[in-house]
């Protein structure tokens, strides 16, 4: 019946519909919730894995498209102005990967403790910080979420601890293995694996590509890392495996990466563009969600779009705001070095210039 | 008490007092292969006082994790000559959290403590110094004591201050130094250098064990030569006392620094470094460095390799003489 009305107004009214009209019939078009199937993922010692169908409201369905289409136009945003030589140094972008750090978040408390790798301008957005913040915090400047002295890698908040270089972590994370099995610590180690490290291939790079085994005796799992719903309901089921005082658990997201490894990567020297375009074709995960919901009637193409006009005024809003605000003066160089409480000089690059270092 | 005893007192004062602190390192559990956490397992609990595996850098990057997590973290690296592979944990992770986050994250809480110097067999790698790398690291303090109560004593700041900090213990004198200790905590300023004797010819500097060589070449430079030296312990490395320093080049014109570590970067080259361009018109000679030579620590050349009293004795007979 609700069904019928709809389709009757909208071929009396025509294409446009006049907005309470509108907000009237999306109210009744759509279903609260829907039960979806999603994936299922490889498992390595664990009895039993996430589950085979979730079930996603309405709202979270909105929150989640919202979040990753912010994530992909912050990347791009970033991306233009490196290119406009705003944002210097280095910048690794994630569009491809929003997935991943909409589904973690999606799956986990605020209060449970993240830290990453620099690949993290998503991450730091859906672990609370503004695009605004973050946006500064590339481009240097005061308003920015580190001051301005971070910069790409070293963004933190409440809970999130960066944003980090990972200089010859192979052995890092071994011991880490070694550590959090030993002390049966409540730690998920994700691998969010794009399949290339910097311009190697994980074919050339891995003796075993198998990234969820690689925790050797912790158990892990292999997720659809291009479905946020797959990552939520995996990371689900890995916090709930760490909070049960089960220990550690290894996950492994596949994903992709459209850009470079880094700003100063083109992308397609060490894959085809073919590649890229296929997976954007066929596996962009903003896609994938929008399907889904248009496809179980919790949204429609227009309300979609309507976000993506709300996200690209917010992402401009911030670049404005990344692109004025004023750096951070040169008095601040020598801050923080210590907690101090006599605010001694720092030395700088010749004998007469000294900064002072107050914390 | 001796030099282990005293670390033991100081870490026995800052578990009592401290609910969050936890010691933890290599063999740390039975006592330490110094005797330096003896007791402190059964007093304290297994979850305060705990072993490692054998992995440098996932000791210091675990130590600036639960500092990080407001725990008092003091990490127990075996020897000195071992912290290498933790040196990317400290020098990019620990002395920059602050500095990175822009004062949001600090890993203040983390003191490192390591058996350091020559023993007389220690060899390459039971024997090394290796301050000066760290000296050339700002965002953490490296700090050296001479004797028992001043090992307390500085060790108990480092634990309490908040920047991550570096103790080296010279492991020589763990048992052969032996002084009245205070069982109390008490605490003694880092960056503060001390004058032992006052004097007003020459002006001796020195840290950890070579304190001692310094104090028996001032005897004689007295005897035989005349000579008044001013002997003082620079205590903390880095952040250095150069006013102390460089007041007493002021009163005295000549500097001679002393240290095991190779002459080539050391931690003397630095001090010369600074006092020249402070004191340039109150210097009576060049200044002098007696330190090791520019060679890996070695094994059967070791009394030959150490700046003794002798060549530190001559080095200062050269510089009254210029």
């Amino acid at each position: 019946m609700k069904k019928m009305l709809a389709s009757v107004v909208s071929r009396v009214l025509g294409a446009t519909q006049k907005p309470p009209l509108r907000v009237l019939l999306t109210s009744c078009n759509y279903s609260k919730d829907a039960t979806i199937d999603i994936k299922s993922c490889d498992l390595y010692r664990l009895e039993g894995g996430p589950a085979s169908s979730t079930l996603l409201t309405r709202d979270d369905g909105l929150k989640y498209y919202r979040a990753m289409q912010i994530v992909r136009r912050m990347e791009l945003k970033a991306d233009q102005l490196y290119k406009q030589k705003f944002i210097r140094g280095f910048c690794h972008l994630c569009d491809g990967q929003e997935a991943c750090c909409v589904g973690i978040e999606a799956a986990i408390k605020p209060t449970d403790n993240v830290i990453t790798s620099y690949r993290a301008h998503g991450i730091c957005y859906t672990r609370g910080l503004s695009v605004k913040s973050i946006l500064a915090e590339l481009t240097g400047r005061r308003g920015g979420c580190a001051k301005g002295k971070g910069g790409s890698m070293h963004m933190y908040a409440k809970h999130f601890f960066g944003g980090n270089g990972i200089v010859g972590a192979q052995g890092q994370i071994a011991e880490a293995y070694n550590m959090a099995a030993l002390w049966k610590l409540p730690c998920v180690f994700i691998c969010e694996n794009n399949r290339y490290a910097m311009g190697t291939a994980v074919e050339r790079a891995a003796a075993s590509t198998d990234y969820y085994k690689r925790g050797n005796f912790i158990p892990g799992l292999k997720v659809n890392g291009m479905d946020v719903l797959c990552v939520r309901e995996a990371t689900r089921f890995a916090a709930d495996h760490c909070r049960a005082g089960k220990g550690p658990i290894v996950m492994e997201l596949q994903t992709y990466r459209y850009h470079g490894h880094s700003m100063s990567d083109p992308g397609v020297s060490y894959r085809t563009r073919e590649e890229i375009q296929t997976m954007r074709s066929k596996s962009d995960p903003i896609m994938l969600l929008q399907e889904k919901m248009i496809s179980h009637k919790l949204s429609s193409v227009e309300e979609l779009k309507e976000i993506d006009v709300e996200v690209r005024k917010e992402i401009e809003e911030a670049a404005q705001f990344a692109t004025t605000d004023p750096e951070p003066s040169l008095d601040e160089l020598g801050h923080h070095l210590y907690h101090s409480n006599p605010p001694f000089d720092v030395r700088g690059a010749n004998q007469w210039i000294k900064y002072k270092s107050i914390s | 008490m001796n030099l282990f005893q005293a670390v033991t007192s100081a870490l026995d004062n800052s578990l009592a007092t401290d609910p969050t602190a936890v010691i933890f390192g290599e063999d740390v559990a039975f006592g330490g292969v110094f005797r330096c956490t003896v007791g402190l397992r059964d007093k304290y609990g297994k979850d305060r006082v705990f072993n490692t595996p054998l992995c440098e850098q996932g000791i210091v990057g675990f130590g600036i994790g639960i500092a990080v997590a407001g725990a008092t973290a003091i990490a127990e690296i075996q020897f000195a000559d071992y912290i290498f592979p933790a040196f990317d944990q400290i020098v990019n992770e620990a002395a920059k959290y602050r500095y990175r986050s822009g004062d949001l994250f600090n890993c203040g809480r983390l003191t490192i403590r390591a058996p350091w110097g020559c023993v007389g067999h220690g060899a390459l790698y039971h024997s090394q110094c290796p301050e000066a790398f760290f000296a050339h690291c700002p965002g953490i303090k490296v700090v050296i004591p001479r004797s028992p109560f001043q090992a307390k004593g500085l060790l108990l700041s480092c634990i309490q201050d908040k920047n991550p900090c570096i103790f080296f213990e010279p492991k020589i004198l763990y048992r052969a130094a032996v002084e009245q200790v205070p069982v109390e905590p008490y605490n003694i300023p880092l960056s503060q250098a001390e004058v032992l004797q006052e004097g007003s010819d020459v002006t001796l500097v020195a840290w950890g064990t070579q304190v001692h060589v310094i104090r028996e070449v001032a005897s004689m430079a007295r005897e035989k030569l005349g000579v008044s030296c001013e002997v003082i312990d620079l205590r903390t490395i880095i952040p250095w006392d150069v006013d102390t320093v460089c007041k007493s080049v002021v009163k005295t014109g000549r500097l001679l620094i002393s240290h095991e570590a190779p002459l080539t970067g050391g931690f003397a080259s630095e001090i010369s470094s600074t006092v020249q361009e402070e004191c340039f018109l109150n210097l009576e000679a060049p200044i002098s460095r007696v330190c090791g030579y520019d060679t890996p620590f070695p094994h059967i050349f070791e009394p030959f390799y150490i700046p003794d009293k002798w060549k530190c004795y001559d080095a200062l007979r050269k510089m009254i003489n210029y």
